[in-house]
């Protein structure tokens, strides 16, 4: 008898074991087609559904939430799709979601879009139907992507007999090619790196004599009361500063000229290139530039300086008053 | 033999198992019901034939795996291999290989058993014994084999899917969770059901016919292997007659 | 358990020179092929009757018409005061219960243990009886044969002559009233044949059993049959004691006796 009991255990086993597989399989058929678990019904209508078929997925933001359950043609030019969407959306679906068609790649299924509307609104209930919008089919995807290459055509059109126009203007090509422009720009730095020395010891010579006067050193402060000696040097200070003002707007075009040679020589070719490449030269121009920029340095913190001595404090008052007006 | 003679015996069989089959109905429904048999039937039908059958199942889901893999890179969609095989196993290839190996064992083994109960007198034994042998022997034997074929079919399928799983992991790497998922999301009711259901009348039919070749054997020990012999011939047709009707009947409730 | 031991005190009613059962007029026809044509017999309680003829003389349609497994075309098998042919799988069943069969072939069941074999008619047959009485009686048969050491052996592991005494068994199990022997010696040799008719004869008079035996070994129907019918030709040709037809001159008759 004991055998005849193993036998039942082994035999309900095998029975359970097969049919657990079966009720597996058609509970996880059943789940993926949503027949079971919690689900609402929502609708939308479009005029044209592009070959959706029931049981396409319906996805929110991209996720799948539900199934198309049914298609109905409510008249002409209105077909009414009914989805079967998960409970869980009740709280985040609202009902001015916008639904559209789509596909999954290019000739994959379709899929039916909800995308949330970026403003608030109601949330969307059991057989609620929501908005649509028109989505571009294949086809005219298609012509709008035909247009846009007759576009592509006459612009690289256009691009092509400018490209060729460069090709053929020998001014530009002799102008890149003539060896004396760079000679040239060499002087005019050596040239620049002059001024810019001279600029800066002149600052510094200045620098010592505000110091001093700042300092009411000697006859140079008395001198400094001297109301007409104060209008000459106003004068001076004026002239000195537009001096610097000049330095600085040469400094600048400089820089300019600078930079826009790196970049013709940077793509171009011939001797130009080979010279300006040259690091060196390069690194002198920078001290050259920073120089003149510590000079002019200088020379705003010496008027930084004058502005607030009390000599000089009543002029600038009066020329900033001018100013607004 | 010439044709007509042929087709008098082809068409004397055709009627003869109708018949045997009329009764198996009859006798069916009408007690007394021999459920301790039928238990033990079942025990030795479907029990006893798991081991085969899951060892098949297992090589044959590896062996299309590994075999449809080149096949899908070129088209490449690789990446289907899991749905592919899934299907292909759940549809035709579990039920039909399954009910095959299933006719070669237990057919062979049903028309072999009942042909020497019918030689060595065993059968009348049993009737002289106050039991209906019809019903002891045929009636068990059908009702085990129609309901174990399906499960051992589904049984099957679990195992040849796992196979096919392993056969994915040589290559590539999907993970188990994955692998079912995927096999589970191509899948729907009208590939179950069908595939499920045929396997009851592919049951039915060897169950049937390996008792009504072993039942009227012919006397004498070579008899006995006539029938276990064609037993087994003539399930395996008979699976795939059913396999055909069950395909055209799908094709036509448009359940395909 | 009551209906069991009814029936016990049943088989045990002495009833003399009653006749258990009566065969008249049947005729079995297997298309062109009568074999049997008008033939005849008694069986009275407590004897024994041998059944002689060449093979393929009828003999064992003779046996299966008795029993039920055929149907006769004609004619009548008066047993326990029933018709056979004309009864109902029911009755044929209550019938059969007290009467045994022993097989040409022994039919022991292959996928069985000699207990269950044994046990299978008393199992079959709707007898209620509890295991242990079960037990008892099946290990009695056992005993009556000589063989209660196979109780749990399959019956492909015993020899021919174990498997004759086996079937034996279990036709004893439900104390029955006839038992029908189909060539119980066939397939044995000699000396074993002889072991088994003596048990035969043994257990006829331990249980006081009506036998009718067919056979067509000299040595069965000396030693076994009170009384001897000789088919041929479809009918009971000559019927007498053995040494009776050992003076018969009649060559269909002598035939058999050199």
């Amino acid at each position: 008898m004991a055998k005849k009991v193993i036998n039942s255990v082994k035999l309900g086993a095998f029975i359970i074991g097969g049919m657990l597989f079966l009720v597996l399989l058609l509970y996880m058929i059943g789940k993926n087609s949503n027949l079971f678990g919690a689900t609402y019904k929502l609708k939308a209508r479009f005029e044209n559904i592009q070959g959706l078929v029931t049981g396409n997925n319906v996805r929110f933001s991209g996720i799948e939430v539900g199934t198309v359950k049914r298609i109905k043609i409510l008249d002409d030019t209105t077909i009414e799709i009914t989805m079967i969407i998960e409970k869980k959306m009740l709280k985040i679906l609202r009902k001015n979601a916008v639904v559209s068609i789509g596909s999954e790649g290019l000739v994959g299924n379709k899929v039916v879009n909800i995308v949330p509307a970026r403003i608030p609104g109601p949330l969307a209930a059991e057989g609620d139907i929501l908005n649509t919008r028109k989505t571009v089919s294949t086809e005219e995807m298609l012509e709008t992507l035909s247009k846009s290459n007759n576009n592509i055509v006459e612009i690289t059109a256009g691009l092509k007999t400018t490209v060729q126009r460069i090709n053929n203007s020998n001014a530009l090509w002799s102008l890149l090619n003539d060896e004396s422009i760079p000679r040239d720009v060499r002087n005019s730095i050596s040239n620049i790196r002059l001024a810019t020395v001279k600029a800066r010891n002149m600052a510094d010579n200045l620098n010592a004599i505000v110091m001093d006067v700042r300092n009411g050193k000697g006859s140079v402060g008395t001198l400094l009361k001297d109301t007409s000696f104060a209008q000459n040097l106003n004068e001076a200070v004026l002239k000195i500063q537009a001096v610097g003002n000049e330095a600085q707007s040469l400094a600048v075009e400089i820089k300019q000229v600078v930079t826009g040679i790196q970049k013709d020589i940077n793509t171009g070719k011939g001797t130009v290139n080979a010279l300006l490449k040259d690091s060196l030269m390069t690194l002198t121009i920078n001290t050259s530039l920073e120089n003149i920029q510590k000079g002019t340095d200088g020379f705003n913190q010496i008027m930084e300086a004058l502005k607030h001595n009390f000599l000089f404090r009543g002029y600038f008052k009066k020329l900033e008053k001018k100013k607004p007006k | 033999m010439s044709l007509a003679t042929n087709l008098k015996i082809f068409f004397n069989e055709a009627g003869n198992l109708s018949r045997f089959t009329g009764r198996f109905f009859k006798q069916w429904f009408k007690p007394r019901y021999e459920t301790a048999e039928l238990g033990r039937q079942c025990f030795v039908i479907g029990y006893k034939s798991l081991p085969l059958i899951g060892l098949t199942a297992f090589i044959l889901g590896l062996v299309l795996t590994i075999q449809l893999r080149p096949s899908l890179i070129d088209y490449g969609v690789e990446s289907q291999l899991p749905a592919i095989v899934g299907i292909a196993d759940v549809r035709e290839i579990g039920p039909v290989i399954t009910a095959l190996i299933f006719a070669g064992k237990i057919g062979s083994s049903i028309g072999a058993e009942l042909g020497s109960m019918n030689v060595t007198e065993q059968i009348d034994a049993m009737e002289v014994s106050g039991t209906n042998p019809f019903k002891y022997l045929v009636v068990t034997r059908v009702l085990a084999a129609t309901f174990m074929l399906p499960v051992l079919v589904m049984m099957g399928i679990a195992i040849s899917l796992y196979g096919s799983y392993l056969g994915v992991n040589i290559h590539g790497v999907t993970s188990f969770h994955l692998f079912w998922k995927q096999v589970f999301d191509s899948l729907s009711f009208t590939d179950v059901l069908p595939a499920f259901i045929k396997s009851y009348f592919f049951g039915f039919a060897v169950g049937m016919i390996g008792c009504y070749k072993g039942y009227n054997s012919s006397k004498g020990t070579e008899g006995v292997g006539r029938s276990a012999n064609s037993a087994v011939v003539l399930s395996s047709v008979m699976i795939f007659v059913i396999d055909l009707l069950v395909v055209q009947v799908t094709d036509v409730l448009g359940l395909n | 358990m009551m209906a069991e031991k009814n029936q016990v005190q049943n088989i045990e009613k002495p009833l003399p020179g009653e006749q258990i059962l009566i065969i008249r007029h049947l005729h079995k026809s297997f298309g062109n092929n009568h074999v049997l044509v008008d033939f005849n017999l008694e069986l009275k309680k407590g004897e024994s009757v041998v059944v002689l003829g060449k093979s393929g003389s009828g003999k064992s349609v003779l046996i299966k018409c008795i029993i039920g497994l055929m149907k006769p075309d004609q004619g009548s098998i008066e047993m326990f005061g029933k018709n056979i042919p004309d009864i109902n799988e029911e009755e044929l069943d209550k019938i059969r219960a007290k009467v045994g069969f022993l097989f040409q072939s022994n039919a022991l069941y292959d996928s069985m243990t000699v207990r269950e074999n044994i046990e299978f008619p008393l199992r079959r047959h709707w007898i209620r009886v509890s295991q242990a009485e079960v037990n008892k009686m099946v290990l009695e048969s056992l005993e009556d044969v000589g063989l209660a050491h196979t109780i749990d052996m399959m019956p492909a592991e015993l020899s021919g002559g174990m498997r004759k005494r086996i079937a034996l068994a279990r036709t004893l199990i439900l104390r029955p009233e006839i038992i029908l022997y189909d060539e119980p010696t066939t397939g044995l040799d000699l000396i074993t044949g002889k072991e088994i008719i003596e048990l035969m004869i043994e257990i006829q008079k331990k249980y006081k059993t009506s036998s009718l035996i067919i056979s067509h070994d000299m040595n069965c129907v000396r030693m076994a049959g009170n009384r001897v019918a000789i088919l041929t030709e479809g009918r009971c040709y000559a019927l007498g004691t053995y040494e009776q037809l050992q003076l018969n001159t009649d060559p269909l008759v002598k035939q058999f006796f050199e």
